[in-house]
């Protein structure tokens, strides 16, 4: 039951976060831009839009939008949200959550070289080569979360006071998510250009509804990384008192992601686009400071 | 009895290092091992031992007449001439088994045989033939002559034993033999070889095989 | 007899038991899969003959694992080694076969010659060739002689298992040898190393020291990034899964070498766990590469090519070989639910609960070791992403994938048992677990009956910290429900079919074979970032027909095989070297040589008379 309501939620909210992060950036850039609720209404074209599937491609490709969404969706229901114990909580940990949005991954890479395009050839080493550069990083992340608490479930990091090491390993975390949801500096969502496509030359072929079914799963999986990142940086505990508490207490729970979004957003206006060579020293720079996470975890800090 | 034996074993060693051409050296090794086995009869008869006999026999079978034969056959399919091929001359040679006598007598003596005068000399004799053996190895060119040496060699080994200890136990003495036998045959099958391949059994010259 | 035998020769404990599984569920299949195989190949006295070396092989494998006697142990070990030698040169027309053959035939002896090294030190202090009695003598033992017997055993294991840098005969071996030779030398031979390792250093040597675990763990982490490393710069299949392999005996390694660690610390739970973990990728590697390579193996016999680079398309020709080559491809890189996961979580886990239990600078050590293992497991997932696309995607790239069929029904079958025995390890973990932390128990001699390694039969969770859970079965209910959410969402979202036409790629219709991304080209981006290990060369060439137009571009790239470069061949050339010196001393006549003998046992002779 809760986690069926977990899921909804989760689907209902990601494609807000994206439009918020979109609302965001246009701000910053001085224009109006699209509406918050934009993405919605993408979906929704998109479900009502025919589907166009390439010759040479196989049942991989039409089955990949499915795994996507599903590990998404998994990934969703393994993160604890409102009652601070993740509802399959003893289905996976962290580092399940690693390897489980690694199964999406393959899968989509595999459909992208399924339709014989340059492009998704293209896209998917790409997307292979920064992914096995972020596993480290994440690692070395889940590593000094779980030094404190003693444990690598995702519930048990959540409620204890800011430390220093909890901080540097949400930067970590913040720095493999900038890479894992393709925003700049590491790719860029809105740019179809063969020089800067990763994720979207993934894509590149797909149309119609599994287009939007993927386009679910990315909002997905940007929601998880957040929602982590906000709970390791801002950690939250179970509100006491009465309705007032607990109204302040919701507000306070969905302005840290909106925090998070909102440095999202600032780094990819500010920042420009990497080249995809350098961004294999990004990552190394993400693996560093997850090791001074870990190393200030063990001194205590 | 025994001293003429020993004698005449003595010189028929000398008659292989003098030989020059190869039927000559298997005759007097053919002479060697019959002498060989008159010791050893003589030896069984006075020590009465039934396994002695047996010893000597074999002697005359396979020394005296089977490796002869084998090696005189071998040495007509290859068909070299005959000509052993000499490093040290004839006559050298023979002042240098001279030697070679007198360094097995002063080892015998050195070894305590000093004071029965035919256990010394049949001493001497058996390491005489040893040496002398190992002198033809060295000394001779053919391919040919480093099996009759060991052989010689093997004549004198068995001369030692039967003066000394009266026989080696009788299954060491079978096991010899039967060594011996695939020995000779093995290094026949490869003399024909070699000089097939190389169409000469010449050793020294097969120096440019080297690594 | 069979009473001497079984007593004094032949041992089976749960350790041995665990191997002889392991040998038997990939022998079988191997040996199912080379009816088709074999059946174009040679003449039927040849089968019969490569049969009869199967089974010598088998067997002396089963025997290695299963002796108590060090003499006999070597015995076997050097017919297992003959054996595949032979089966490694069986085409022996080809000339890679034969250099191949002496590359792995040197390799082993050397590793042999170290085993035979620490068998003498051993038997020296105990008298005897018997595991137990040795055992007993290595309580009594000075440190320094355990640590040079370790430090022998590792490197005589190691050659055979494949650790860097002994680990140079594996890509010659492996892709020369027949197909299903291939998946079971991968497959089981290079774990028998595995077992040497844990019944000498583990249950007979017993562990004392920190620094050797230590030891082992860096070896370990080399070992998967740089077979993982070469395995992505590969284009000929059977080599990347040599490599490959190369990599997964270095993840073996890191629960087994977590497991020194552990138990020379005294932390009884966490070595169990660890060598647990460790023997449980053991029997996933040779489940899952033993399918690869019998996947490798159809997929050159229907081409003819090993060449990934020519290929493609054949997801469409050979449907069946693809799946299960997906099947193994997901496995090796640990996705869920599928073995590989497991044993890869149970791993990472192993190096989480350590360094929370160690704390200090061991911990830093252990969390850098586990973002490695991180790594080479991304890597492999883009190793085998390209693998997998670039052979069955897209359109064949040329004559040899066109002419591509589904391959004999009893070379599927084998497959089919494999991958039976990848989906069972994936959902059936937890039982597998208890069984391999018995097993694991037996071999450290630890009891393990008041260890609990998961919650119920669904649901892994170390005792140590039970709120890190696993379940592979609700993982995989999961996946399924919300695909299948997915699927009736789509269903109910629209009507109509998908149109199929040709491949959009931003309006360029021209679109053939030679657009497709080679594999040369999807490793590219790792080939730049490992540069400073691979040391690779381009060479482009243009010839240009007129000032604007190119009439044909070249470009070639080589990695410089870092190994053979630096270490092995200034190694043979110094051998060769000295060897060379030394002839001047050999005049090469027999006549001196004999002469030299008798002289020398004259003046012996002379010598010892004077005294």
């Amino acid at each position: 039951m809760v986690i069926i309501s977990q899921v909804i939620l989760f689907a209902a909210a990601a494609p807000l976060l994206s439009g918020f992060i979109a609302k965001v950036k246009n701000n910053l850039r001085m224009r109006r831009g699209q509406g918050v609720f934009q993405p919605y209404y993408n979906l929704a074209k998109l479900f009502s839009k025919g589907e166009v599937v390439s010759e040479n491609a196989s049942w991989i490709f039409r089955a990949a939008p499915f795994v996507v969404l599903s590990t998404s969706l998994t990934a969703a229901i393994l993160v604890p949200s409102f009652i601070f114990r993740s509802p399959a909580g003893r289905m996976g940990d962290f580092l399940a959550l690693l390897f489980i949005l690694a199964l999406g991954r393959f899968f989509l890479a595999l459909a992208a070289l399924d339709t014989g395009s340059s492009f998704g050839g293209m896209g998917s080493s790409r997307e292979m080569f920064i992914s096995s550069l972020a596993e480290p990083a994440f690692c070395m992340a889940v590593f000094a979360l779980s030094l404190r608490p003693g444990s690598t479930d995702i519930s048990a990091f959540g409620a204890h006071p800011v430390t220093v090491s909890a901080a540097l390993a949400g930067l970590t975390l913040f720095l493999v998510a900038l890479a894992e949801t393709s925003r700049i500096p590491v790719d860029n969502q809105e740019t179809h250009l063969e020089l800067t496509m990763i994720h979207e030359a993934m894509v590149l072929e797909y149309s119609g509804r599994p287009l939007a079914l993927i386009e679910m799963a990315a909002y997905l999986k940007q929601l998880v990384f957040f929602f982590l990142i906000a709970q390791a940086v801002f950690p939250v505990s179970l509100p006491a008192g009465g309705a007032a508490a607990v109204f302040f207490w919701a507000v306070w729970y969905v302005f840290r992601i909106a925090c998070v979004a909102f440095a999202v957003a600032l780094v990819e206006v500010a920042v420009s686009k990497m080249r995809l060579f350098r961004a294999a020293d990004f990552l190394g720079f993400a693996l560093v400071l997850g090791i001074i996470a870990s190393v200030c975890a063990i001194l205590g800090a | 009895m025994q001293g003429i034996i020993l004698f005449l074993f003595l010189i028929s060693t000398y008659l292989m290092v003098v030989a020059k051409r190869m039927r000559a050296l298997i005759r007097a090794f053919r002479y060697q091992s019959f002498f060989l086995f008159l010791a050893t009869l003589a030896a069984a008869f006075s020590e009465k031992q039934g396994e002695l006999f047996v010893v000597s026999g074999m002697i005359l079978l396979i020394k005296v007449w089977l490796i002869p034969y084998y090696l005189e056959k071998t040495a007509q399919k290859i068909k070299v001439e005959g000509n052993l091929g000499l490093f040290v001359n004839s006559q050298l040679s023979l002042i240098l088994a001279l030697v070679l006598t007198y360094c097995s007598w002063a080892l015998s003596r050195g070894l305590g045989f000093g004071d029965g005068r035919m256990e010394s000399a049949a001493v001497t004799v058996a390491l005489c033939g040893v040496f002398i053996g190992a002198f033809l190895m060295v000394s001779r060119m053919k391919a040919f002559t480093q099996v009759v040496g060991i052989l010689a060699m093997e004549n004198g080994v068995f001369l030692f034993a039967s003066a000394v200890s009266g026989g080696m136990p009788f299954f060491a003495e079978i096991a010899v033999f039967f060594d011996v036998f695939i020995s000779v045959i093995i290094m026949g099958i490869f003399v024909f070889r070699i000089n097939k391949l190389f169409t000469h059994i010449d050793v020294d010259k097969l120096t440019r095989l080297r690594g | 007899m069979w009473n001497f035998l079984l007593e004094r020769v032949f041992f089976i404990d749960p350790l041995a038991l665990f191997f002889l599984a392991v040998i038997i569920i990939v022998s079988l299949p191997s040996f199912i899969y080379s009816f088709g195989y074999l059946k174009g190949e040679y003449s039927a006295s040849r089968i019969r003959f490569v049969n009869f070396l199967l089974l010598i092989f088998v067997l002396s494998m089963v025997s290695v694992v299963s002796v108590k006697n060090c003499l006999v142990f070597l015995v076997f070990w050097e017919i297992m080694s003959l054996v595949s030698y032979f089966l490694v040169v069986f085409d022996s027309e080809h000339e890679k076969s034969v250099q191949a053959g002496l590359v792995y035939i040197v390799m082993t002896h050397i590793g042999t010659a170290f085993i035979i090294a620490a068998f003498m030190i051993l038997r020296n202090y105990a008298h005897s060739f018997d595991f137990f009695a040795i055992k007993e003598a290595c309580k009594i033992m000075p440190a320094a002689v355990k640590d040079t017997v370790f430090l022998l055993f590792l490197a005589g294991f190691g050659t055979k298992a494949g650790i860097v840098p002994l680990h140079i005969w594996l890509p010659y071996a492996h892709p020369q040898a027949p197909s299903h030779i291939s998946s079971i030398m991968s497959g089981v031979m290079i774990k028998t190393a595995i077992y040497g390792i844990a019944r000498f250093v583990l249950f007979i040597l017993g562990v004392n020291s920190a620094w050797w675990g230590i030891l082992i763990l860096v070896l370990a982490t080399i070992t998967c990034l740089t077979g993982v490393i070469y395995a992505l710069m590969e284009r000929d299949l059977k080599r990347l899964l040599a490599y490959s392999s190369v990599e997964n005996i270095g993840i073996i390694f890191l629960g087994v070498g977590l497991a020194v660690l552990f138990t020379s610390l005294k932390l009884h739970y966490l070595a169990v766990f660890s060598l647990a973990a460790g023997l449980y990728h053991l029997i996933n590697h040779a489940v899952f590469k033993g399918l690869l390579f019998l996947c490798a193996g159809s997929i050159y016999k229907a081409t003819g090519t090993r060449n990934i680079e020519k290929l493609g398309g054949l997801i469409k020709k050979m449907p069946q070989t693809a799946g299960y080559f997906l099947l193994g491809a997901m496995a090796i890189s640990a996705l869920p639910p599928l073995n590989g996961f497991v044993s890869e979580w149970l791993t990472l886990q192993a190096f989480f609960l350590g360094a929370f239990r160690t704390g200090g600078g061991n911990a830093i050590f252990l969390g850098l070791c586990a973002a490695m293992l991180a790594l080479t497991g991304g890597l492999a997932a883009a190793c085998f992403v390209k693998a997998f696309g670039v052979i069955f995607l897209a359109r064949p790239r040329s004559h040899y994938a066109e002419g591509a069929k589904e391959v004999a029904l009893s070379m599927r079958a084998g497959m089919l048992i494999l991958s039976v025995f990848i989906v069972a390890l994936g959902l059936g973990a937890v039982p597998a677990l208890k069984l391999l932390a018995g097993i694991a128990g037996s071999a450290l001699g630890i009891d393990t009956g008041s260890m609990s390694f998961s919650l119920n039969n669904f649901i892994i969770a170390p005792q140590s910290a039970p709120r890190n859970c696993l379940s592979t079965p609700w993982l995989a209910l999961w996946l399924v429900v919300f695909g299948a959410a997915g699927f009736w969402v789509y269903r109910l979202s629209g009507a109509g079919k998908p149109v199929r036409y040709k491949t959009w790629d931003c309006g360029y219709y021209k679109l053939d074979a030679r657009n497709e991304y080679t594999a040369a080209a999807f490793s590219n981006p790792f080939r730049v970032a490992f540069n400073f290990f691979l040391l690779s060369y381009y060479n482009s060439r243009k010839i240009w027909s007129s000032f604007y137009r190119v009439k044909s571009f070249s470009y070639e790239t080589h990695t410089t095989q870092v190994f053979k470069k630096y270490i092995y061949d200034p190694a043979i050339a110094l051998i060769f070297r000295s060897a060379r010196l030394m002839r001047r001393m050999q005049p090469g006549s027999i006549h001196l040589y004999l002469g030299y003998i008798f002289a020398a046992l004259i003046l012996l002779i002379l010598f010892m008379g004077k005294f």
